[in-house]
């Protein structure tokens, strides 16, 4: 009785803080937490009732993890594994030295006027849907019509048919993801960054420290828990592929499979002919459970050497 | 700690509690399935779901429909459209988590006909027929009845239009003039060189040879699945062996020599990736190869505003797939089985109700001229442009001044003209296979478009498509349909 009491007195003390909470809560629980539930489809047969889904959902049959299989059955699963998971290391590397880079050079800035026009720039890639980014792309790398082969026959090469050949994509793709993030990242950095105390610097400064030596001993450090954080979230999804990114901008053309086809487009490709939702519940499964397992473990490897920086 | 865990265990309970009466709510809707409702004065709602680009005056024209069917079965009307590229998906997720509606548009290419009918999305209709939808098995031609049986039984009913497939190429006429073209030579691919050939000369910028990615030329082969090189070949009915498409000569020929034709400019060189053919706007194409049906010269120059004329390519044939062109099936859990046959009934055998919902509102969107014969009217195009073969029984329809006086006798002629193909009526089970049909997919994907359009050569590209196919398992699943495929020979005789 007396627990109860307390804890009572306890929501009433914090009512506010709670009341705060509750949008966001609620939000999750219908959002997020409600619908793991339908998570079991990935271990069913899901056949259609005429009572409506739940009653589908009881009377299907259970199968294991047969939904699972054609992830693993082909050669193709090394290759869209591989590609996945190249892919995004490759973003996450690239794109905090990039993002962290333009946050300091944003605020080194001394006309901040001119820094918020770079800024916004920057930003607004981030805005585009990949569908209108794989137009713009495609007016640089059309065959006949091409800004890129119009430029290479001013030199007089010869013209390059962008879509077949695979050797060029993984440069392509990777420039276009970190053109499209690096605005937005940067800018979560830059306001870290312009939160550290003026104070650190002015006393570097009195001691003689290069801007160099402040950037190196004063702004990397303060930065690194927000680095570690934001690395950290991004390992949890290495096993999502952005689909519009390697869907839209190859124009979803066949010679270029080997190096664009990731675990989205290939569950999209396989599955949407039939449409089987148990097949697609076991993919977005299988990726977040992989997800965590990387979240979970890097985050003990995080806390190995600092525990302040680490997630949890 | 101790209160992280109530925290936690209170959560937990507020879910349970959250998605118990969100069940709730979700099953109790059955009960206002009454029998006693569905006359003039109680009418039930029925929902139909179809196909197209949303138009503004639906619900308007649906409102006065429903006036009509109000007196004369009890129901009303409520039309939802999603566009083209986008019924197929919305509709699996309304099937699938068992959102309410009654009639649906449902076909081999949008919402699958096939694989949503297995999965138990429709509901049989064969008892429903014999008592409630008699018209429909007098008016709807009986090759169509028979295809649309999935193990013997009906779970749509087919649009009465035209039946079998046939391609044809199509040329447009201003090129056809100005290089005085012998079109209605050109019998096979081959045959098109010399006319390529010709106007690639005198049209250097033109790519004559109109294709985009979904590009194919007519097959020799009655596919068991659009996605799938297996078939049986269209003059073997009799023994009914699977083979591979692709490892057959008669193929590789026709690859081989689209492959000349890219290689030599007559397509544009991103055939495999171009989504739509801007040139059908432009008019700078000669040729390309579409479906037919009767009249399609006018129909086809009509809606592209300059002239094309087109000659028989391949032999008209049934297929399961031309079948399935467009269908309209009952939801497994619609409230008002009986009522939605009962319309799809009425929709099969009335004129005035079948001209409404394709026309819209007399005077409003059409003119009428004679008992047969209409004219649209500006509002028609502005505000009701629905795609008519979404919509039910063709042979219902009045005519335009522009068609000719035999126009449905004509239709008649063709649909009793074309052989059935060998596969008409079987319908792969695909639940053994399912992972290796996942598989299959990505394959089909990464290589038909550049194989079809000749982007790539056949000689490098067909070996290592097949085996890649073989790699996924089209072995394995080859011989599943081979064994159903005989099951099913054995059960017809």
């Amino acid at each position: 009785m007396q627990t109860i009491m307390n804890s009572l007195k306890n929501l009433y003390r914090n009512r506010i803080f709670l009341l705060m909470v509750l949008p966001g809560a609620l939000w999750f629980l219908f959002f997020s937490y409600l619908p793991m539930l339908g998570t079991v489809i990935a271990f069913k047969d899901y056949r259609i009732h005429r009572d409506g889904f739940f009653a589908g959902l009881m009377q299907s049959e259970w199968v294991g993890f047969e939904n699972f299989e054609y992830l693993f059955s082909t050669n193709d699963a090394f290759l869209i594994t591989r590609n996945t998971i190249l892919y995004n290391f490759v973003f996450i590397i690239l794109g905090l030295v990039c993002s962290v880079a333009m946050a300091i050079i944003l605020s080194e800035i001394v006309n901040k006027r001119l820094a918020k026009v770079y800024q916004t720039g920057m930003f607004l890639p981030h805005f585009l849907s990949w569908v209108i980014v794989s137009y713009f792309t495609f007016s640089f790398l059309s065959v006949d019509k091409g800004v890129m082969n119009q430029i290479l026959a001013w030199f007089g090469a010869e013209p390059i048919s962008w879509y077949s050949e695979t050797k060029y994509w993984p440069y392509i793709l990777t420039f276009m993801n970190i053109w499209k993030g690096v605005g937005y990242s940067s800018v979560v950095y830059l306001a870290a960054i312009v939160g550290i105390d003026k104070t650190y610097y002015e006393a570097a400064m009195i001691d003689g420290a290069s801007k160099w030596q402040q950037i190196r001993h004063i702004t990397l450090p303060s930065i690194t828990p927000l680095i570690t954080i934001l690395t950290l979230l991004a390992i949890g999804r290495i096993f999502y592929a952005d689909f519009g990114l390697f869907y839209q901008i190859p124009r979803n053309s066949g010679p270029l499979y080997p190096v664009t086809n990731v675990i989205d487009t290939y569950v999209y490709r396989g599955l949407k002919a039939t449409g089987e939702i148990t097949m697609s519940t076991a993919a977005g499964l299988y990726q977040s459970f992989i997800g965590f397992i990387l979240v979970i473990s890097s985050n003990w490897i995080v806390r190995k050497f600092n525990k302040d920086n680490a997630l949890f | 700690m101790a209160k992280a865990k109530k925290l936690l265990m209170m959560t937990f309970c507020l879910v349970m509690v959250a998605s118990l009466v969100l069940t709730g709510c979700g099953s109790k809707k059955e009960a206002t399935g009454g029998s006693t409702e569905g006359t003039a004065e109680k009418p039930v709602e029925l929902i139909w779901y179809t196909i197209g680009t949303p138009q503004k005056d639906v619900d308007k024209v649906m409102a006065k429909v429903s006036e009509y069917t109000k007196e004369k079965i009890g129901v009303t009307v409520k039309m939802k459209m999603y566009d083209w590229g986008e019924y197929n998906e919305k509709m699996q997720v309304i099937a699938n988590s068992g959102e309410p509606y009654d009639i649906a548009f449902t076909a081999s290419w949008a919402f699958d006909y096939v694989t949503n009918a297995k999965k138990g999305a429709f509901l049989a209709l064969d008892e429903l027929m014999a008592t409630k939808g008699q018209d429909i098995t007098k008016n709807v031609h009986p090759s169509f009845l028979e295809g649309a049986k999935i193990d013997g039984k009906t779970y749509a009913i087919p649009v009465n239009k035209e039946l079998p497939a046939q391609k044809v190429f199509r040329f447009n006429k201003k090129y056809v003039d100005k290089y005085g073209i012998d079109y209605k030579n050109v019998k096979t691919l081959q045959d098109l060189e010399p006319i390529l050939a010709k106007v690639k000369a005198g049209e250097p910028g033109m790519y004559p040879l109109s294709a985009d990615k979904q590009f194919k030329f007519g097959l020799n082969y009655d596919l068991i699945s659009e996605n799938l090189p297996i078939g049986v070949a269209l003059t073997d009915t009799n023994e009914m062996k699977l083979v591979n498409v692709l490892e057959q000569p008669d193929t590789m020929k026709d690859l081989e020599t689209m492959h000349e034709y890219y290689k030599k400019g007559y397509l544009k060189k991103d055939a495999s990736t171009a989504s739509s053919g801007d040139e059908m706007k432009t008019g700078n194409w000669l040729v390309d190869m579409p479906d037919t049906q009767p009249f399609a010269d006018a129909l086809w120059s009509q809606s592209m505003g300059y002239e094309v004329v087109s000659t028989p390519y391949t032999k008209p044939y049934v297929y399961n797939w031309s079948v399935m062109g467009a269908m309209h099936a009952v939801s497994a859990n619609s409230a008002y089985p009986e009522k939605a046959v009962e319309f799809l009934n009425l929709l099969n055998s009335d004129k005035t109700l079948r001209n409404m919902i394709n026309h819209g509102i007399e005077g409003e969107h059409f003119k009428r001229i004679d008992a047969e014969t209409i004219e649209f009217l500006p509002a028609k195009t502005e505000g009701y442009d629905m795609p008519g073969f979404t919509l039910g029984n063709f042979f219902l329809l009045d005519k335009l001044p522009t068609d000719p006086k035999d126009k449905w006798e004509q239709f008649e002629k063709f649909n009793n003209s074309a052989e059935n193909a060998p596969l008409l009526g079987f319908h792969f089970n695909a639940d053994k296979v399912k992972s290796e049909v996942a598989a299959l997919q990505n394959v089909k994907e990464e290589f038909y478009a550049s194989l079809f359009t000749g982007t790539v050569d056949p000689k490098v590209y067909v070996p290592k498509a097949i085996e890649k196919f073989k790699a996924a398992g089209l072995d394995k699943v080859q011989a599943e349909m081979q064994l159903q495929l005989d099951e099913w020979k054995a059960s017809k005789k």
